[in-house]
């Protein structure tokens, strides 16, 4: 009777404790103790209340986990704002500055809207824009439309880059007429010098790059032997 | 003889432009040629390859194709339009937007009813040949890559297309894609690339023959479509090919230059197994040959260099005669360089602009072939640029230098220059019958402005300031349509000549603005004319070599034209392949007429007999070494002068000096784009 007792105890979980703890004795014992068998235990009896619980507790640790972390981006974020705020605050004119300017612009608007007669309020508010813009070219600007570009004219100037590419692109070994003509001048029946040489125009860039060159290098060996 | 000052002029910056696109008509043995600036130009096969007609080219008319439909020409381009051109007023007809992007080919089936062209959206567009204009009729089945090349197959059924990394095969009435043809990549670097098939043929026996930028000739079976045979012939692209009417000869444009030709041949003697063989190799040009044209004897073909060269098939042609003889054409047939002779001012003409240049003084005396020490050197006064999009057809300046005037194809535009030429204002009220013009002259005392107009008329204006009065329509007998391309006026005032591309040579009496005489035509093209100023006898040189002198006062050819006809002109005259440019005559002298083509400029002296066909033409530097005596002996009427080359005008001034401007060859090629990089032995 006290045996059933028991075990109907167990079964509501009242022994429980006494028996997770032998279980964890023997638990621990049974590393000391290999004698001990826990055949004859029933397994171990976990309440539903107690599974609740737990599982309650380890809710309750992940959402306080995930909040605090939120909280710790927060503040990061909250950091870096004010961080540059602050940098922009440097960049920016001083205050004193700026209030100077607003100042002055709202006189100006002041004296606009007293002049004119008492538009509509769109146009007085695109008077003041307009007076704002006007006032911030300085100099002689004209106003001209850019030539708009059709599709066709688009599609056109990438088909020709394509062709471009293709024949002059990367990959495509070329080499220049100079080099070409030099060529023909070396193996011919008259062999003469490359053609830069023989020409008298041309590669005038690089003739006055090799003269200044000269002139440097003459100004150079003066300079020690002086 | 004669002891000339000679202006020697270089400072003409004349650069001619890419050769793009070509296309044969065998019918009317035309070739149209379109050049990279947008500019077309006709050129007659028949009459010793005389450039016939020039159109002036457009801004953004990036001309990609060419196509004969019978005697009509088309054109597509980058600019996404298919323009038909009116061949005898110079202009485009019409355009009509494919809507498809840039065009990149053109191709008409062998009935002429459809044109086929290919676009940057990968499809291929049919329309319609009608009588007056051309209509869309619909799209083939639509590609994901562009089309750069197509052919139609000689029965009209199917069409070769092909793209990046293959060739499509359309079935023209279903407009479905039959069949994929799989164009190999290159070896090693270019593997990374797409391979552009440039260039397809279709033969009758459904063969395709295709092109590409990996430097291979592919021979595929259009029925199975599977491939047949690769020929490698070059490292770097296959630009262009273009198959004969007999489908017995192929030849292969790379951007080497060279053009490769394979034959239809069998290897045994019967005629089975005929296979497509690799014969010859030209080598004729230095940069990237970018069009082709095979006639049934000759390769035509043009590219980068800007050179169109024709080189006759010796399987074809008699070896060692005329016809045998590549022939190049590097300059146009036209006179680009207008000399007032009064002022000494030169106006030269540019597709987009117009400079006015005066003359440098020199003081000195010297032996003849030395150079004389230049006093004040030549000048550039005026740069003018063109107004709109449309490049300049014809351009003129008066005697004195006082007027300018050019035309394009829609508008017309006339200066007045003041102060020495210095200062230029435009003269704006025009009559409304001044409409765009193909040929401009100004009158020798510089009162009257003559300007060609449709149907070979001339319209006829007094230059006056502030408004220009109209003064008269001269108009050729009915019936008349090509455009006229060479005006002269004689000095008297009393005369003008009119030239047409139909070889019809009209004389107007200007004091009553009417019809004086027809010349007799000559089958070839009149190249070159100009009234005496004294005798009032009217010579033109043809695009044959012949010389006619015409008086006009009797009506009928002059006793030397027909002793210089009865005996003929002496061979090595007529074996010259380019046309003469320029005719204008001596002043001091009334018997020399002084004429200028490309490589020579000859003083024709009538009093003295005509070079037979034993002596030698080229004599004058003989006549030198021998002495005075000796040399009545041996002279005839052509002295001959080759110092100067590439001549692109010769005149004489009133002061009797020349007036050489020169274009040498080499600064043209010097502003060449890149060519290819080959690597030489020992280089």
């Amino acid at each position: 009777m006290t045996l059933q007792n028991n075990m109907a105890k167990n079964q509501r979980g009242e022994a429980a404790p006494s028996s997770r703890m032998t279980g964890r004795e023997r638990q621990m014992g049974g590393f000391s103790l290999l004698l001990e068998s826990s055949d004859d235990e029933g397994p171990e009896e976990v309440t539903f209340e107690d599974s609740k619980a737990d599982a309650r507790r380890s809710m309750k640790r992940a959402l306080d986990t995930a909040r605090r972390e939120k909280e710790l981006l927060k503040e990061k974020r909250r950091k870096r704002q004010e961080l540059f705020q602050e940098q922009k605050k440097r960049k920016l004119l001083s205050a004193e500055v700026l209030e100077e300017i607003d100042s002055t612009k709202q006189e100006q608007s002041h004296v606009k809207a007293e002049e004119e007669a008492e538009p509509e309020e769109v146009e007085g508010r695109k008077r003041n824009w307009k007076q704002n813009a006007a006032r911030n070219l300085k100099g002689n600007y004209t106003v001209t439309t850019v030539k708009q570009s059709t599709l066709a004219s688009s599609q056109l100037k990438a088909a020709e880059d394509f062709l471009h590419s293709r024949m002059y692109g990367p990959g495509s070994r070329r080499t220049t007429s100079n080099e070409m003509l030099s060529l023909e001048n070396k193996m011919g029946k008259n062999k003469s010098a490359a053609v830069q040489f023989v020409k008298k125009n041309w590669a005038c860039q690089k003739k006055a790059k090799a003269e200044k060159l000269k002139k440097t290098w003459i100004h150079m060996q003066q300079i020690p032997s002086s | 003889m004669g002891e000339f000052k000679v202006h020697r002029i270089r400072f003409f910056d004349y650069m001619p432009s890419a050769i793009r696109a070509m296309a044969f008509s065998t019918r009317t043995e035309r070739l149209a040629l379109a050049r990279a600036d947008g500019a077309l130009e006709i050129f007659n096969f028949s009459d010793n390859y005389f450039q016939e007609k020039v159109l002036p080219g457009h801004d953004g008319r990036a001309v990609e194709a060419l196509c004969w439909v019978g005697p009509r020409l088309f054109s597509a381009g980058l600019n996404g339009e298919i323009t038909e051109y009116d061949l005898e007023n110079l202009r485009p007809r019409y355009t009509v937007d494919a809507y498809g992007g840039p065009i990149w080919t053109i191709g008409v089936n062998s009935q002429g009813t459809l044109l086929a062209v290919g676009c940057e959206d990968g499809t291929v567009k049919m329309f319609e040949v009608l009588k007056e204009r051309i209509q869309f009729q619909r799209n083939l089945d639509r590609q994901r890559g562009r089309i750069i090349s197509l052919s139609w197959h000689p029965s009209g059924t199917l069409i070769a297309a092909g793209m990046m990394d293959m060739i499509r095969i359309f079935d023209a009435e279903t407009g479905r894609a039959t069949h994929r043809l799989v164009v190999d990549r290159g070896a090693g670097a270019s593997k990374s690339k797409e391979v552009v098939v440039w260039s397809i043929a279709f033969l009758s026996d459904y063969t395709i023959i295709s092109s590409d930028s990996a430097g291979k000739v592919q021979i595929w079976d259009g029925l199975n479509g599977t491939l047949i045979r690769t020929h490698l012939i070059t490292k770097w692209d296959v630009l262009a090919l273009s198959v004969s009417q007999d489908e017995s000869s192929l030849v292969a444009g790379t951007s080497e230059g060279t053009v490769v030709q394979f034959q239809f041949l069998s290897s045994t003697v019967d005629r089975l197994d005929k296979d497509w063989v690799r014969t010859r190799t030209f080598k004729n040009h230095s940069h990237d040959v970018r069009a082709l044209a095979h006639t049934e004897t000759a390769v035509v073909s043009g590219g980068m260099d800007t050179q169109l060269v024709v080189r006759p098939l010796l399987d074809k042609v008699e070896k060692n005669t005329r016809e045998s003889a590549i022939r190049k054409v590097s300059f146009p047939h036209r006179s680009l360089v207008c000399c007032a002779k009064k002022a000494g001012v030169l106006l030269f003409q540019f597709p987009d602009h117009l400079e006015l240049w005066r003359l440098g003084e020199s003081d000195g005396y010297g032996k003849p072939g030395g150079s004389l020490p230049v006093k004040r050197g030549p000048e550039k006064l005026i740069q003018l640029k063109r107004k709109g999009e449309d490049h300049i057809c014809c351009s003129a300046l008066s005697p004195c230098g006082g007027w300018l005037a050019y035309s394009t194809v829609t508008s017309f535009r006339l200066y007045r220059l003041l102060n020495g030429s210095i200062s230029i204002c435009k003269v704006s009220k025009l009559p409304k019958d001044l409409r765009p013009a193909h040929q401009l002259c100004f009158s020798t005392d510089s009162s009257k402005l003559f300007a060609s107009s449709s149907n070979s008329s001339v319209v006829v204006v007094a230059l006056n300031e502030p408004e220009c009065k109209y003064l008269g329509t001269l108009k050729a007998k009915y019936g008349c349509r090509q455009p006229v391309h060479l005006l002269s006026a004689s000095e008297n005032g009393k005369w003008l000549a009119t030239a047409n591309t139909d070889c019809e040579v009209h004389v107007y009496n200007l004091d009553k603005l009417k019809l004086h005489c027809t010349v007799p035509v000559y089958g070839s093209c009149p190249t070159a004319m100009a009234i005496h100023p004294t005798t009032s006898n009217l010579v033109v040189v043809h695009a044959d070599q012949q010389i006619f002198e015409y008086s006009l006062v009797k009506k009928e050819y002059t006793e030397w034209s027909r002793r210089l006809q009865k005996q003929g002109l002496h061979s090595l005259w007529l074996e010259r392949d380019t046309p003469i440019t320029h005719v204008t005559f001596n002043p001091k002298n009334p018997a020399h007429i002084i004429v200028q083509d490309l490589f020579m400029f000859c003083i024709i002296d009538k009093s003295l007999p005509l070079p037979e066909a034993k002596n030698v033409l080229y004599n004058q530097m003989t006549l030198r070494s021998l002495p005075e005596p000796d040399r009545v002996l041996h002279s005839h009427g052509f002295k001959i002068c080759k110092d100067f080359q590439h001549l692109l005008c010769v005149s004489l001034l009133e002061d009797h000096s020349l007036v050489v401007v020169e274009r040498p060859l080499l600064d043209i090629v010097s502003q060449l784009p890149a060519p290819v990089r080959q690597k030489k032995f020992a280089t």
